[in-house]
């Protein structure tokens, strides 16, 4: 008998002992230590203000775009510590695409939405190009909803399409990570769920961050799951153990509903 | 534990609990006057068991359908999930033991009239008041969310099991020994059967409030002693 199946992911991105300063004073992380394995879908969850939010910026450095703001450890991504000052930043972002609360369609078609982030890293002739747009909705499963309307603005599509739009524009340009940080919650509940089983899909190919408030959606998309509270990382665990029975006192008041 | 933010989850879990215990008050007093009926050959205090085991299945579904409410309703997660899983699997124990508690009444409504019992009655109230003080230990252990006594009355169901045994010896001589008691044995079989079970049910219930309370499962294989399916093989 060969075990393959059992054996660990191997990690695509370790975070060790990383604080996260937003100025002055306290951290907003507090020495965070976990792993995302290669191929899995991990989840951060915790109230309000517990920095899981602020953890995903790290991760493809969208700090950086403000001043004051530092973070301190290493982030390795394949063993290298994207934290480095010499880290190129373009080249980062396109390996660790992000997906925000709100869908922020460019104002362009849906065509131009996609091929505008293509060019940005790669020259292809247009066959070519217009190949990678249609794969990029594809695997967002958006392509059969707007194939007949390519040429119009991205911003007539309902909330779940752009969302969905924004997930084609982060896959179009073939990262490695996708952040999520709660893609879901200005959607209604089919768009969340198409939203959620695209998610599924799309871990056969990518390691997938996502941050959500809703803790059924972690139990039902992740394989991870980290609890976080205060800046600080509570539990990391198998979501089946996770949401049945937590180790941690905390991490149990919190997704039972008995917190504070 | 502390509250809930929604205090009306707590409310729907306090009721779950209730319902749980007032089975589990029923369901004892059922296994242990069943023995007691069938002991003492008393035909009235068997009917009366036959007719209380109503509001066993009433409780049951009651149970079942508000644990279906409350998973729907608030999508209860740790602790609460099992608690709530846990209800659902115990009423389904209680409500099987009320079932056995209600086959031995009926039994003793059928064996009034044939006086001749034998020997093996002693050992069948023995299993019976066995089954009925592990039955109410788990109960407690439930009640108490005492993982080690439930654990003890998982480890203690043997016993049943070895008696089990000596009655079935009893009751297959005193066949042998004239045909004219298979009629009244096999029921008495049937009986000690049921006794048996009502006390693995016992041993289910532990398992549940191990798991209600620990989120872990005990092993699957339980120490177990029966050997009156090998006496009989080897015959």
């Amino acid at each position: 008998m060969n075990d393959l199946s059992i054996t660990e992911p191997a990690t695509k991105i370790a975070v060790r002992n990383l604080h996260f300063y937003y100025g002055g004073g306290k951290p907003a992380l507090k020495n965070i230590n976990l792993s995302l394995g290669a191929n899995q879908v991990t989840a951060f969850i915790g109230p309000s203000g517990c920095g899981k939010s602020t953890l995903l910026r790290v991760l493809n450095r969208m700090y950086d775009l403000y001043p004051n703001q530092r973070a301190e450890g290493e982030v390795l991504l394949d063993g290298e510590n994207i934290l480095s000052p010499k880290q190129d930043l373009n080249l980062l972002r396109a390996r660790i695409g992000m997906v925000f609360q709100k869908p922020t369609p460019f104002p362009m078609t849906i065509y131009e939405n996609i091929a505008f982030c293509i060019r940005l890293y790669e020259k292809l002739p247009k066959s070519e190009l217009d190949g990678r747009v249609e794969k990029a909705l594809r695997s967002a499963a958006l392509w059969d909803e707007v194939k007949d309307k390519l040429n119009v603005s991205g911003l007539s599509l309902s909330g779940g399409q752009q969302q969905r739009l924004c997930i084609a524009r982060t896959v179009a340009i073939k990262p490695e990570v996708i952040l999520f940080d709660e893609p879901c919650s200005a959607l209604d509940p089919i768009s969340t769920a198409k939203i959620e089983e695209l998610i599924d899909e799309l871990s056969e190919s990518y390691t997938i961050a996502i941050v959500t408030h809703n803790m059924q959606q972690a139990a039902r998309v992740s394989d991870m799951t980290a609890f976080m509270y205060l800046g600080e990382l509570i539990e990391f665990n198998e979501t089946t153990k996770m949401f049945t029975s937590p180790a941690q006192q905390r991490t149990q008041d919190y997704i039972t509903g008995r917190f504070g | 534990m502390t509250e809930h933010t929604v205090r009306a989850f707590d409310r729907e879990l306090e009721l779950l609990g209730r319902k749980i215990s007032e089975m589990g008050g029923i369901a004892e007093k059922m296994l242990s006057e069943s023995i007691e009926a069938l002991i003492s050959l008393n035909v009235d205090e068997a009917n009366a068991i036959i007719a209380t085991d109503l509001r066993l299945d009433v409780l049951q579904r009651e149970i079942e359908e508000e644990a279906v409410h409350i998973i729907a309703r608030r999508q209860p997660l740790g602790p609460d999930l099992r608690e709530i899983i846990g209800a659902m699997r115990i009423s389904g124990d209680l409500e099987r033991v009320g079932d056995l508690a209600k086959n031995i009444a009926k039994r003793t409504v059928a064996l009034a009239d044939d006086q001749r019992l034998p020997r093996a009655m002693i050992g069948l109230r023995h299993m019976g008041q066995l089954a009925a003080m592990q039955l109410k230990d788990v109960l407690d252990a439930y009640g108490q969310g005492d993982v080690e006594r439930a654990d003890s009355v998982w480890r203690r169901d043997a016993e049943i099991d070895a008696l089990e045994d000596s009655v079935f010896r009893d009751l297959l001589t005193f066949m042998m020994e004239d045909p004219r008691n298979i009629s009244s044995c096999t029921h008495l079989l049937f009986c000690s059967k049921n006794v048996e079970r009502a006390g693995d049910h016992a041993t289910n219930i532990a398992e549940t409030v191990h798991y209600i309370v620990t989120g872990e499962t005990l092993p699957v294989d339980r120490p177990k002693t029966s050997e009156s399916g090998r006496w009989i093989a080897d015959r």
